[in-house]
């Protein structure tokens, strides 16, 4: 009897009886803790004001413990004394207007800009949540996440765990660590966005045009699509898959070994790697690009479009600066952005 | 009759063996979450089966629940499939779909074939998505589930989709929270392992999916079959679609919480099995079509996981047979090595795997419940040898196979 005490004794207590905590209300969205901590930035908003009006800066403590200083206006000399001591500034920042920090300092709390905020080079920030543009500079790092309601710029060398978001466009030059991105446009290095929306909006008038049949074909061995061939359909292969410079597939691309897209390659749809992926430049891929072992693609390869925005998935994931991606990048393990070859 | 008994002891060891492959990968292999990531996308039109007959306890809640969930509204239609339902469940439909104009376009079947396959089957003249997702009523989708389901299906290989199954009523009972430990064992341990394996995850024909044009390609529904997502997953498998298995895709349902409920519920799973077993068992393992070798085997070995029960219980009755015949089939210390692994390892097998699932889930108090498990698992093995021998004699008694809906017990609708 004594083997079955600790089962009789759960069976009367319920101790562990609850169901597992399935997460109802959360869909997923990258910007959920921004959400939450604009929560917190509102109920501080009537004192932040006053702040701004006064060009004063106020102290207080949030309902959970963690301290806060509001700023009504301030530049990098108010967190002289911060550098001075051990690099580490402790409490809550809110700041009415632009802000600009100091360098080589780590914000152990969040931080709020009602303005621009332009981070200082090798700064550590635990999360910022930013109504205009943020901008990071080089060597900087995000711990948990951060948002900007505007664009989103990182500088050379920086080290972006967590969640990268922005209302509007995320720039990342090379040497940047990620691990999930999301924003209406994402540029592997600085680029004028403006000019890479046409030609994924071509392919898109393509695909609209090109009738698609329903289905797949399946091969179950190695596949090559030969370079400029043109494939109506969805493909599968069970080996490797290579396909030709300038080839356009209207469909899906399922490839259960490694997959290697030269350059130029039309995808209108998915793209799907078993093992590795390599896509060549200058691709263009309308659907999610997933691959489940890693991922490189090649300088000048847009993923989605600005209608049909997408995901880029894969444990690790490399991009060469002047990769586009329209939706989210999401890399388990680490992405980076580097160099053009 | 002692090789007999040599046979069943080696088809036993495989099941053990896989049990620990299955454990093992699980808590030391790379765990495969191929779409889970999709996040943004052109999400494609799908259309929502929802599974009802006589369901006036929940058919409100999942209605609900998927009037709530984050997948762009103009791009998902629900259908409740009403199934001949004598209850108050077409009232309830009628009015969500009042509430809810354009959004729910309901099935009210009155007649026909009973059971859930013909009842889809009978509803899919109301589908024109090429994606399809499948409830049954007491399930209570969170707000991103849908899109998780529909992800996989950016792959143009995913034939059928499932995603995991949580029992909500964990606490009523003993009995509610065994199912609750042999849920977590088959989906955290035994499904994600087939998925990491690349062997052949089951469709469940509930929280799951399927894809129209790989549903009309296989011959649509069988409404011959008592497990319509058997019945699917190898269909698909055999025509060389994938159905894969999503263990973060988590929904609410609730297990049965009487024994004679929970004793039907079982029954039905294994004749429908069994049924499979029948119909596809050889020809999956040496026909020509398009699944792989370890497809093939895993495969087999699922078709064969209900037909265990008779078969361990034949084993007994030999042993014993063989005892009194006086054969003794192995001698001395292989004898007692023998006996003494087979109580170590073999017996310790789905223990190992349901106790692995529980920490995987990151619950704590529950795994001391896995000494009753032996009370759910004599029960099963009973039930589901009285099942697999009416089967067998069906066509000497004359007995028709008929689809028992599982009874629901939420009490607030």
């Amino acid at each position: 009897m004594v083997p079955l005490l600790p089962a009789i004794a759960e069976v009367r207590l319920k101790r562990d009886a609850q169901p597992l905590d399935v997460i109802q209300q959360y869909g997923g969205d990258i910007r959920h803790f921004a959400h939450g901590f604009r929560r917190v930035a509102t109920r501080l908003q009537p004192q932040l004001q006053e702040c701004v009006r006064s060009g004063a800066t106020a102290t207080g403590t949030l309902p959970d413990g963690d301290e806060f200083v509001l700023l009504g206006s301030a530049d990098e000399s108010f967190f002289v004394p911060a550098t001075r001591k051990d690099s580490t500034w402790r409490s809550v920042v809110a700041a009415g207007a632009d802000l600009v920090l100091p360098e080589g300092l780590t914000f152990a709390k969040e931080i709020y800009a009602a303005g621009d905020l332009t981070g200082g080079e090798r700064s550590t920030f635990r999360a910022i949540l930013g109504e205009k543009d943020i901008h990071l500079q080089r060597a900087s790092k995000v711990i948990r996440w951060a948002h900007a309601a505007g664009r989103f710029r990182a500088e050379h060398d920086c080290d972006l765990f967590g969640r990268i978001s922005s209302d509007q466009e995320v720039q990342l030059q090379s040497g940047c660590v990620f691990q999930r991105v999301g924003a209406p446009v994402i540029v592997a290095g600085f680029s004028d966005t403006a000019a890479i929306q046409s030609p994924s909006q071509a392919m898109e008038a393509d695909a609209d045009a090109t009738p698609v049949p329903p289905g797949r074909t399946l091969y179950d061995g190695d596949l090559e699509i030969r370079a400029g061939e043109v494939f109506l359909g969805s493909v599968v292969t069970r080996g490797k898959l290579h396909i030709g410079a300038g080839a356009h597939v209207f469909g899906s691309v399922k490839s259960n070994g490694h997959m290697t897209i030269d350059s130029g390659v039309s995808v209108n749809g998915s793209l799907v790697g078993g093992m590795t992926a390599h896509v060549g430049s200058n691709c263009r891929i309308g659907g999610p690009v997933l691959a489940e072992r890693g991922m490189v693609i090649e300088s000048g390869t847009q993923c989605g479009s600005a209608r049909n925005p997408t995901t880029v998935a894969a444990p690790t994931i490399e991009l060469e600066e002047g990769v586009v991606v329209f939706g989210s990048l999401w890399a388990r393990n680490e992405g980076r952005v580097v160099p053009k070859a | 009759m002692i090789y007999c008994l040599f046979g069943i002891v080696l088809v036993i060891s495989l099941y053990t063996a896989r049990h620990y492959w299955f454990t093992l990968n699980r808590l030391f292999g790379f765990q495969r979450h191929p779409y889970i990531d999709t996040d943004t996308a052109n999400w494609p039109q799908v259309t929502i089966l929802v599974a009802a007959h006589n369901e006036e306890k929940v058919v409100a809640n999942i209605l609900a629940a998927l009037m709530n969930v984050n997948y762009p509204a103009d791009r998902m239609m629900v259908v409740p499939v009403n199934d001949r339902s004598t209850d108050r469940t077409r009232e309830i439909i009628d009015s969500f779909v009042e509430k809810h104009p354009g959004r729910i376009r309901p099935f009210h079947r009155t007649g026909g074939k009973g059971g859930k396959a013909a009842a889809l089957k009978d509803a899919m003249e109301m589908v024109e998505t090429e994606v399809i997702l499948i409830f049954d009523a007491d399930y209570i989708p969170g707000s991103g589930l849908i899109k998780q389901l529909v992800a996989p299906f950016f792959d143009p290989e995913v034939g059928g989709v499932m995603g995991r199954v949580v029992p909500l009523n964990v606490g009523t009972n003993l009995l509610t929270r065994l199912l609750d430990l042999e849920r977590s064992g088959g989906y955290q341990v035994d499904q994600q392992a087939r998925m990491n394996l690349h062997l052949v995850p089951q469709h469940g024909g509930t929280v799951a999916g399927v894809r129209l044009s790989a549903l009309r390609e296989i011959g649509g529904w069988n409404d011959k079959s008592l497990t319509e997502d058997t019945d699917l997953t190898y269909r698909l498998l055999l025509n060389g679609w994938q159905t894969v298995y999503q263990n973060r895709s988590e929904c609410y349902e609730e297990v049965p919480e009487t024994w004679p409920v929970r004793i039907k519920q079982i029954m039905r799973w294994a004749k429908g099995h069994n049924q499979a077993l029948a119909a596809y068992g050889l020809h999956l393992l040496f026909g020509k079509h398009r699944a792989t070798l370890r497809e093939r085997i895993d495969g087999t070995l699922l078709l064969g996981v209900y037909a265990m029960a008779p078969v361990t219980l034949i084993g007994w009755l030999l042993a014993l047979g063989v005892f009194y015949e006086g054969v003794v089939p192995l001698h001395g210390i292989i004898a007692l090595f023998a006996f003494t692994a087979y109580a170590a390892v073999g017996n310790f097998a789905a223990f190992f795997e349901i106790a692995a699932a529980v920490r995987l889930d990151y619950t704590r108090q529950r795994v001391c419940l896995l000494p009753f498990l032996v009370l759910g698992f004599a029960v099963s093995i009973f039930s589901v040898s009285t099942a697999f021998v009416s089967q067998v004699t069906a066509p000497i008694t004359g007995a028709k196979f008929h689809w028992d809906k599982t009874e629901r017990f939420r009490t607030t609708p």
